[in-house]
């Protein structure tokens, strides 16, 4: 549940317009007289069993492309600077991860929680090589204040996806317990796990999926929703490319199956 | 608001050309940014692009139609999610809501993505006069924020700076060691900011769109500064104007697809974040408030004006300054305000008075570059046009005086070429006049008005030997092909 402003919160008088004399400003600028509300606008709000129906045939269309839409992804994220690691078998992902926290020399790892690990044992393989992994759990007995510090101090931060879309090339991470969303973005070097059933087409697949899914859950997005395509860049100096400002210079994919 | 220097356009724009360092700085405006924008064209084809265009076109007009219908269902569907929507009519409105929620939350320090609304307001000055350490976090913006200066682009504010200039400025302000490596100074933006995203109480975004439906937030970034601002601290602040508004979640694939293409020529940023309401119970981090604030600020003119109201379909790509001579000439800050280049020409009167900003709408050659480049197809040399209409047709005493001049050259003229006596005439005085000055069929440097005011920049054809009539009559019109 979202936490709620208390009516008295609302209430407290702040400065500005109310809404209703807002509005009305608008609508007299446009030149209306009419109460806005009454303008039928089917598509902006959805309607459940028709996004249900899209959204299956969505699913059906991916799922039939599987195959192609997974090399699309490689090839498509290649081309955004994500250094793409194909993992037949879940020994290579698990190999491929533990050489790189290796290679960064990183004492500490973070980690989120999501469905990916329950399959891939990462944090044994790290601890093995003597990393120490940083899961993302309210339940860990952690502060915030703490997590982030520690996430500060962390050489790499791993995540799984939600998403991977093959039209851009991107990664996308969703809120839920045991993921923080700074697991992604704070620590210089991202690593991101993706399963093949995690890949769509195109950002209309992605938009039509949440559109669902925002109406299925009673009408909630959840707080957020992340696109992560390639490192984190700049060309604010002289048009001159720079990867790696506040976000992670490196970023890593690691494609199973 | 932002301080208006519209006034100043001729003398500011006279100075940014004979700035060499300004005019190093402005060379790749033409060729990086815009070049990589037409390679997406070429790549996507330009039927598909043609299509992306008209798509986002519609959904904009639709929108703005019904601007009020799809506030009012966002602001519905943020409350749902938790958080909060404040209106404001006009600048003192928003920094009145901001100081609000600064100290009635006891906000000490704030991080800020970068946000166009904001600077349009001035709100660091507001939020400084609080005692809050305000920090923008977008390496443009922090280098705009040291040297005390305002943005001279939509998308890279800090356009107008060399990298030695930066170098400069990052060691006299933060006494690091000079440097030509970009790499070394984004490093250094990167240490400074970083202990300041984790310390601060309130985080400050812009919006490139919202999404009616969902109660929505998107901001499109490459930094990662945008996702740290409204992840880390405890108040996440979204301030935008209220034109930014889209019905639905499906609607925004093509803006995602058009934007980052026209803007910096990228298929996509490397971030896109939706926010929709402050964390929720479950989620481990994230702001715990979430406060909207959807700005007018004169937009309201332009939705009522039909022939301007077009302008609020812009999404701040910056793809019109960067193809745009005249901007490439004079850079931004000559605009005199926030918003600079072809759309600047247009918003800035609207927004903050035609008068005194009346010189804009004639800082273009009307070649129509802009309307080219302009991802959802705004007609902005039309509305170039339409304002300079709106001068002349004016009751200002002084606009009449400037106008009526014009007037009576025009009238002059026009009788002139309509009696070929006496047109024969002022051509014959001229060639005598012109003589000391004639060089090669051309004048150059006349040292009196009103020639001199032209060729003090540019070179003026002569009046020829011959004219054309004579060639006519004594040559071509007896030529055999003409006979036939």
């Amino acid at each position: 549940m979202p936490l709620r402003y208390s009516a008295e919160m609302a209430d407290a008088g702040f400065p500005g317009t109310p809404k209703a004399q807002f509005l009305g400003a608008v609508r007299q600028a446009l030149g209306r007289v009419s109460d806005a509300a009454q303008i039928p606008y089917g598509s902006a709000v959805g309607d459940p069993v028709e996004l249900e129906r899209q959204a299956a045939e969505a699913r059906q269309r991916i799922a039939s492309r599987q195959r192609e839409l997974l090399e699309q992804f490689a090839a498509t994220a290649a081309l955004r600077s994500w250094k793409v690691f194909r993992a037949p078998a879940l020994e290579d992902a698990l190999g491929y991860v533990t050489s790189l926290a290796v290679a960064l020399s990183a004492s500490k790892v973070v980690r989120s929680n999501q469905e990916v690990f329950a399959e891939l044992a990462v944090d044994a393989a790290l601890q093995h090589r003597g990393v120490q992994v940083i899961p993302v759990a309210q339940s860990a007995g952690r502060d915030r204040a703490q997590l982030r510090e520690e996430m500060a101090s962390t050489a790499m931060g791993i995540t799984g996806a939600d998403y991977a879309v093959a039209e851009t090339g991107s990664v996308v991470v969703l809120p839920r317990r045991g993921l923080s969303r700074l697991v992604s973005v704070v620590p210089p070097v991202h690593v991101a796990l993706v399963r093949p059933q995690e890949v769509v087409a195109s950002l209309d697949d992605v938009f039509l999926l949440r559109r669902l899914e925002y109406y299925r859950r009673g009408g909630d997005m959840g707080s957020y929703l992340n696109f992560i395509t390639g490192p984190s860049r700049t060309a604010d100096i002289e048009q001159t490319l720079v990867v790696g400002v506040h976000g992670p210079k490196e970023v890593h994919l690691v494609l199973l199956g | 608001m932002a301080e208006v220097k519209t006034r100043e356009f001729n003398r500011a724009s006279s100075l940014s050309i004979q700035d060499p360092q300004l005019r190093r700085a402005l060379q790749k405006v033409g060729t990086g940014f815009d070049a990589a924008r037409r390679e997406n064209i070429v790549e996507v084809t330009p039927e598909v692009w043609e299509q992306w265009r008209e798509r986002a076109r519609q959904i904009k007009l639709h929108t703005l139609d019904r601007l009020d219908y799809y506030l009012d269902l966002l602001e519905q569907r943020v409350s749902q999610a938790g958080g909060q929507v404040h209106f404001a009519k006009d600048a003192a409105e928003a920094k009145a809501i901001v100081s609000a929620i600064v100290q009635r939350n006891q906000v000490r320090m704030a991080v800020k993505s970068k946000s166009m609304v904001s600077e349009e307001l001035g709100l660091n000055r507001v939020l400084e006069s609080l005692g809050v350490e305000v920090y923008e976090t977008d390496l443009g913006e922090y280098i705009i924020q040291l040297a005390g200066e305002t943005p001279s682009h939509l998308v890279a504010p800090a356009l107008h700076k060399t990298k030695e200039q930066v170098s400069q400025l990052f060691a006299q302000k933060l006494g690091v060691p000079p440097t030509s490596d970009i790499e070394a100074m984004a490093r250094v933006a990167r240490e400074v900011l970083r202990q300041k995203f984790l310390q601060a109480d309130l985080g400050i975004s812009g919006a490139n769109f919202l999404v009616a439906e969902t109660g929505t937030l998107v901001i499109i970034t490459n930094e990662g500064n945008g996702r740290l601002c409204t992840s880390a601290p405890r108040i996440h602040i979204g301030i935008t104007g209220m034109e930014k508004v889209i019905p639905s979640l499906q609607d925004l694939a093509v803006f995602l697809r058009l934007l980052p293409r026209s803007a910096t020529g990228q298929r996509l940023t490397s971030y896109v974040s939706m926010v929709s309401g402050p964390r929720r119970s479950e989620d481990e981090d994230g702001p715990e408030q979430f406060h909207l604030v959807l700005v007018d600020n004169g937009r309201s003119r332009l939705l009522k004006d039909p022939d301007l109201r077009e302008a609020l379909c812009c999404i701040r790509c910056g793809a019109c300054l960067n193809i745009c001579p005249v901007y490439q000439k004079v850079g931004g800050h000559a605009y005199g305000w926030v918003y600079p280049g072809p759309i600047g020409a247009v918003v800035t009167p609207a927004l903050t008075g035609l008068k005194d900003a009346k010189d804009l709408p004639r800082a273009s050659s009307l070649c129509g570059a802009c309307r080219e480049a302009c991802p959802v197809k705004i007609n902005l040399p039309r509305m170039l046009l339409h304002l300079r209409q709106q001068l002349v047709e004016s009751r200002d005493p002084q606009q009449r005086a400037e106008d009526g001049g014009e007037k009576l050259l025009a009238q002059g003229y026009a009788a002139m070429m309509g009696r070929p006596d006496l047109l024969g005439l002022a051509r014959g005085i001229g060639r005598v006049l012109q003589a000391p000055w004639e060089k090669q069929g051309k004048l150059e440097k006349v040292p009196a008005p009103p020639l001199s005011l032209w060729t003090r920049s540019r070179d003026l054809p002569s009046l020829a030997p011959r004219t054309f009539h004579d060639i006519w009559e004594k040559e071509l019109s007896r030529a055999p092909e003409v006979q036939r």
